[in-house]
């Protein structure tokens, strides 16, 4: 029973956090993470749920800050590294959870304004903007995407939907760059994933092809996403990707 | 690679079941009229059409060409009467554009009725059987019957594409069951019923090809066999054909030992004739989507490097 119950605050906690997001992004108001996990222990929230709702969400954790170019205050980076460190992948982990972990990873670097964040990435893709993403240091080597080589296109959409976090303007990476070669069967993905009604998937992968080149025009993508929103509504987490989703189509506050 | 064997396995026995059951092609004499009497006219036609394909792309066996031959002089003798039975119909629905389309495959087949065909071009003179109101994708169809006929197509089919659903090439993520069907015949009437994929314009083909993958995996999950035949057969009209392999593993898995095709899921239970009306649709699509599909194969082996 107490780990239902635990599963149930948590599950809480990550929709409230997921549900401030978005209302930053909406209002491109001010957004700090320290105090925007409800149910948290006190004003410092850097509790365990706290950590844990922050490790669920991952590098979207501070979306707001990433995709405005704003540091974040020190509390909020301090949950955010105490949930980077708090979470460290098992050796046995999936390629999802590893590369989440390591979005995360290179997120709190960039925010830290670490060196080797902000070493250049693959040139040649779009979106870079001087904040540039790069592999970060030796012990934060980047994962091998090889577990998406010859992936079918509903798989491929299946996994970049899971990491959608990973999909930010000039977030090179290899997983980006599958991604980059594939944008009609990530169109595929999306278009099966509406008429699957998997909201979160569809949501994930329409943030993927917000980013990507070469998108079939006739996918509709931007009607696409406000129908994503509107059958989603009732899931914060697809209203939290198709936010980032217009955020990088419009290019605003990028 | 979608193996061939496959593929044609699933066409020879379609024609088969169709052939033990050709006395499933029947026209109710005494019908309610609140039900009319072109109501069974339907799969006449398509059966003639069928077969006119499986002629035409001489990939069927001499059992298959001679089971063929034998289910259209049953459908046109027996069922039609000779073509007595289209001309009934046209004086019970003079302006049904019906038996013309029941006729037109007969016709390019080899059989006549003169006197049906004389009710038809007087038909077809009329104002009226033009500003009849008919959906886009069915006005496309008889345009291309008009010309096949030998009539001018009015409107040209040029011009009513256009107004089809899929020739706006609308968000692929909004097709359904319905919608999905005017995709498919469009693309019969585009390509004469795949005679000519020239005839899909570039911009539809694609966009076929693009957004084809994600309807195939879609209805094949769902177990929608009519469709997915349909959609199987828009596939072996693209000028690049992706024979999907898991598509046709399904489809073939889905067929009943003695060759019938369930619409959906599995086979329906009923009396012969419910049985029959139930499943002679998606029996015959799969024996249209064999043919083609197999020829499709056969032309890239061909074309494949020594």
């Amino acid at each position: 029973m107490e780990q239902s119950g635990t599963s149930t605050r948590l599950a809480d906690a990550v929709q409230g956090l997921t549900s401030e997001l978005v209302s930053a992004l909406r209002s491109g108001g001010p957004f700090g993470l320290a105090g925007s996990v409800p149910g948290a222990g006190g004003p410092e929230a850097a509790d365990k749920l706290t950590l844990a709702a922050v490790r669920v969400v991952g590098a979207d954790a501070v979306l707001p800050n990433v995709l405005r170019h704003t540091p974040p205050e020190p509390d909020d980076l301090a949950v955010f590294s105490g949930a980077v460190h708090a979470y460290p992948p098992p050796a046995d982990a999936s390629p999802t959870s590893t590369w989440s972990h390591w979005a995360m990873n290179r997120t709190l670097l960039r925010l830290r304004g670490t060196p080797d964040a902000a070493r250049p990435g693959t040139p040649g893709h779009n979106g870079s903007s001087g904040h540039s993403f790069g592999h970060s240091s030796g012990h934060d080597t980047e994962p091998r995407a090889a577990w998406l080589d010859g992936a079918s296109w509903q798989s491929l959409t299946h996994q970049l939907a899971v990491l959608a976090p990973l999909a930010v303007p000039g977030g090179d990476c290899a997983v980006t760059r599958v991604a980059r070669g594939r944008p009609a069967d990530v169109a595929r993905g999306f278009v099966r994933a509406v008429r699957r009604r998997d909201w979160l998937q569809a949501a994930g992968a329409g943030r993927w092809l917000a980013l990507l080149d070469g998108v079939p025009d006739t996918l509709g993508l931007e009607n696409g996403l406000a129908f994503v929103a509107q059958m989603g509504s009732a899931d914060p987490r697809v209203l939290l990707q198709v936010e980032a989703a217009r955020l990088m189509r419009t290019g605003a506050p990028v | 690679m979608t193996s061939t064997r496959l593929i044609h396995t699933v066409g020879t026995g379609a024609l088969e079941w169709l052939h033990a059951h050709r006395d499933g092609f029947r026209l109710e004499q005494d019908v309610d009229p609140e039900v009319g009497f072109l109501e069974r006219f339907k799969p006449v036609g398509e059966l003639a059409l069928i077969c006119k394909v499986l002629f035409r792309e001489g990939v069927a066996g001499s059992r298959q060409a001679q089971l063929a031959r034998q289910l259209l002089d049953h459908a046109w003798r027996d069922t039609l009467d000779g073509g007595r039975m289209l001309v009934r119909g046209q004086r019970i629905e003079p302006l049904s554009p019906i038996p013309f389309e029941v006729y037109l495959p007969f016709k390019e087949l080899g059989y006549s009725h003169p006197e049906a065909e004389e009710a038809f071009r007087l038909n077809q003179r009329l104002e009226s059987f033009h500003a009849f109101e008919l959906p886009p994708t069915r006005r496309l169809g008889l345009s291309a019957f008009q010309r096949r006929f030998g009539l001018p197509a009015r409107p040209p089919e040029s011009e009513v594409i256009g107004r089809t659903w899929l020739g706006r090439t609308p968000e692929p993520w909004t097709v359904e069951g319905h919608i999905a069907y005017d995709i498919t015949h469009a693309v019969f009437h585009l390509t004469d019923w795949g005679e000519n994929p020239d005839g899909i314009p570039a911009p539809l083909a694609d966009y076929l090809a693009t957004w084809l993958p994600v309807w195939l995996d879609d209805w094949l999950d769902l177990e929608r066999w009519d469709l997915l035949g349909e959609l199987l057969v828009v596939d072996a009209c693209l000028p690049r054909p992706t024979l999907d392999e898991r598509a046709w593993e399904g489809f073939a898995a889905a067929q009943a030992p003695d060759g019938a095709m369930p619409a959906v899921r599995t086979m329906p239970e009923g009396t012969p004739e419910e049985l029959f009306d139930l499943v002679y649709h998606p029996t015959l699509v799969a024996a249209f989507a064999s043919v083609l599909a197999t020829s499709r194969a056969l032309t890239q082996l061909a074309h494949a490097p020594a």
